[in-house]
């Protein structure tokens, strides 16, 4: 009896996820897969690192941390554009994306440079 | 006003006279001038096949007898002969300037020796023999008794008259031919000083042989030579190439052992001519450098490739090296061909080390990858045979590691991250253009 009372919550919390989810704009929604993208290829590159080794351990940080970045720097152009958030009511989204746009500039150069 | 030109003529005439004389230098190893040291003079005549074969081989020998004041080796410091022969087993005292340490100059400067004991042999003798590294029994008159080896004979039944074949087993020393017929001797025995290591003995006696009084009863203590510790005749040669034959025996060079036959006791063999002179003869081209004597020139090495030799490698190269062996075959030198030739690359500790592989002409040649480690390495070059001169060459050749622009540009296990960096690049657009034209 307790076990399915567990696993009812469990699918009636999944649901209510889903659905509030659902509800989130577009633009959020495609930032959300950019970020779920970068955030993949990290964890396939620490996969191939701890099966090979670690031999060339300045592209290895280098890949790595393109990758975060890039995820670090889409989670704070989400921040900056939610609707809902009240700190940055008064920040226009275009100029949360310019700035979005130098600091991965910024990040791509350090990333080609360190790469070897 | 013809004087002075005539003088001056004279002058350059008498200046080109030491080139004239032909004699022992790195070109030409052979010795020519040989003194004879004898202690009687008869033995000119009583030995003369032995110095009639060396006369033949184009040898100039000087006979003078030991006590003869104007025995000299050396005048205003130079020598003044090639080689020596010390025919001079009861001689205390050489006439003249020449001693103990005379004659080991002579040996230090890289000229050849050879000295003959005999019963009674002098201290002078036993000295100069000890200096090279060979011990004579203490005993005087002791002399080298074998019942078992001897030479069968009708007269001497004392059997101090021995029968050896147990040679040196070397055809650079003893030729190429094999000596058939037992050796007869009869004289004195030495050991060999267990400290030097560059003495052999060119014919041992056998384990049945021993060194005693044959006149005197038998000590109770046992003999202080015996067996096959007894060298009859020994060879040194020195790390200068000096080379120096000491035999216990000076009947051993007469022409009356020459020519005898000779049966060994207990075997049925019976030879018209003892093996003496094939001995003897042998022994004393390869003593006068007429075999044996080798030469390294042209140490080369070079890059692959390349026929200049560079002043530095680096790590990873390929280089080849060669060097040419030639041997002195008494008129000439003449290519060596051996298949036991190596290589060292040195740093503390052979890198790398190869056996050199040969034309047939002398030119030993091989190439090697440098190893992975940078340093001042060398090539080194040591050839050590029974028989011949040794050969040490080396030379130096400092080893780089890469410059930075010699790694390769691009490490295969690091193309996921290449992969991984660039498809951020190429998201980061991707995401911007959907981004931005997003209804």
């Amino acid at each position: 009896m307790g076990r399915s009372a567990a696993t009812k919550d469990a699918h009636a919390l999944f649901h209510s996820l889903r659905s509030a989810y659902a509800a989130t704009p577009n633009n959020l929604k495609i930032i959300d897969l950019y970020i779920l993208f970068a955030v993949a290829t990290a964890v396939i590159q620490v996969a191939y690192m701890a099966i090979v080794g670690s031999f060339p351990f300045n592209s290895f940080l280098s890949g790595v941390l393109s990758c975060v970045g890039t995820a670090v720097l889409a989670v704070s152009l989400r921040i900056q554009v939610n609707k809902d958030n009240k700190e940055f009511k008064d920040l226009p989204p275009e100029r949360a994306f310019a700035d979005f746009v130098l600091c991965n500039l910024v990040l791509h150069l350090v990333i080609i440079n360190f790469l070897g | 006003m013809a004087a002075p030109k005539v003088a001056f003529l004279l002058l350059n005439l008498i200046s080109i006279l030491p080139l004239l004389v032909s004699s022992f230098s790195p070109d030409r190893p052979t010795d020519r001038r040989i003194l004879v040291v004898l202690d009687d003079l008869s033995l000119k005549s009583s030995h003369s096949l032995f110095f009639s074969s060396l006369k033949s081989r184009g040898f100039d020998l000087d006979f003078k007898l030991a006590d003869d004041p104007a025995i000299a080796v050396k005048r205003y410091g130079q020598y003044m002969y090639d080689g020596l022969i010390l025919l001079s087993p009861s001689t205390e005292r050489f006439g003249g300037s020449l001693d103990v340490e005379g004659v080991l100059d002579f040996v230090d400067s890289g000229h050849d020796l050879i000295v003959s004991a005999d019963a009674n042999a002098s201290d002078l003798i036993r000295n100069i023999a000890a200096e090279c590294g060979v011990d004579f029994d203490e005993d005087p008159s002791a002399v080298i008794v074998d019942h078992s080896s001897y030479a069968v004979s009708e007269t001497e039944g004392d059997h101090t008259l021995i029968a050896a074949d147990d040679f040196i087993q070397s055809d650079v020393i003893l030729g190429n031919k094999k000596i058939e017929a037992t050796v007869l001797f009869k004289g004195i025995g030495h050991s060999l000083n267990p400290a030097n290591s560059m003495v052999l003995k060119a014919l041992s006696a056998s384990p049945s042989s021993y060194s005693t009084n044959p006149s005197s009863k038998l000590s109770s203590q046992p003999p202080s030579l015996y067996g096959t510790a007894i060298s009859l005749v020994s060879v040194v040669q020195a790390r200068n190439a000096a080379r120096i034959m000491i035999s216990g025996s000076l009947d051993m060079f007469s022409n009356r052992l020459f020519r005898a036959g000779v049966q060994k006791s207990g075997s049925l063999n019976k030879y018209e001519k003892s093996g003496n002179e094939q001995f003897i003869t042998e022994l004393s081209k390869w003593i006068f450098h007429e075999r044996g004597h080798l030469k390294a020139v042209n140490l080369r090495h070079n890059k692959v490739g390349e026929s200049e030799e560079p002043s530095m490698y680096r790590i990873n190269d390929d280089l080849e090296f060669s060097v040419e062996i030639f041997e002195w075959s008494g008129s000439s030198w003449v290519p060596h061909v051996s298949k036991d030739v190596q290589v060292q690359f040195y740093m503390m500790s052979p890198y790398v080390l190869k056996t050199l592989s040969t034309n047939g002409k002398g030119l030993y040649h091989t190439s090697f990858k440098v190893p992975d480690v940078y340093g001042v390495f060398q090539f080194k070059v040591e050839y050590q045979k029974l028989g011949y001169t040794s050969l040490s060459l080396s030379k130096q050749i400092p080893v780089r590691p890469f410059k930075h622009n010699e790694y390769e540009r691009f490490i295969t296990t690091a193309f996921p991250y290449y992969g991984a960096s660039f498809s951020m690049m190429a998201g980061f657009f991707i995401f911007s253009g959907v981004y931005l034209y997003n209804k």
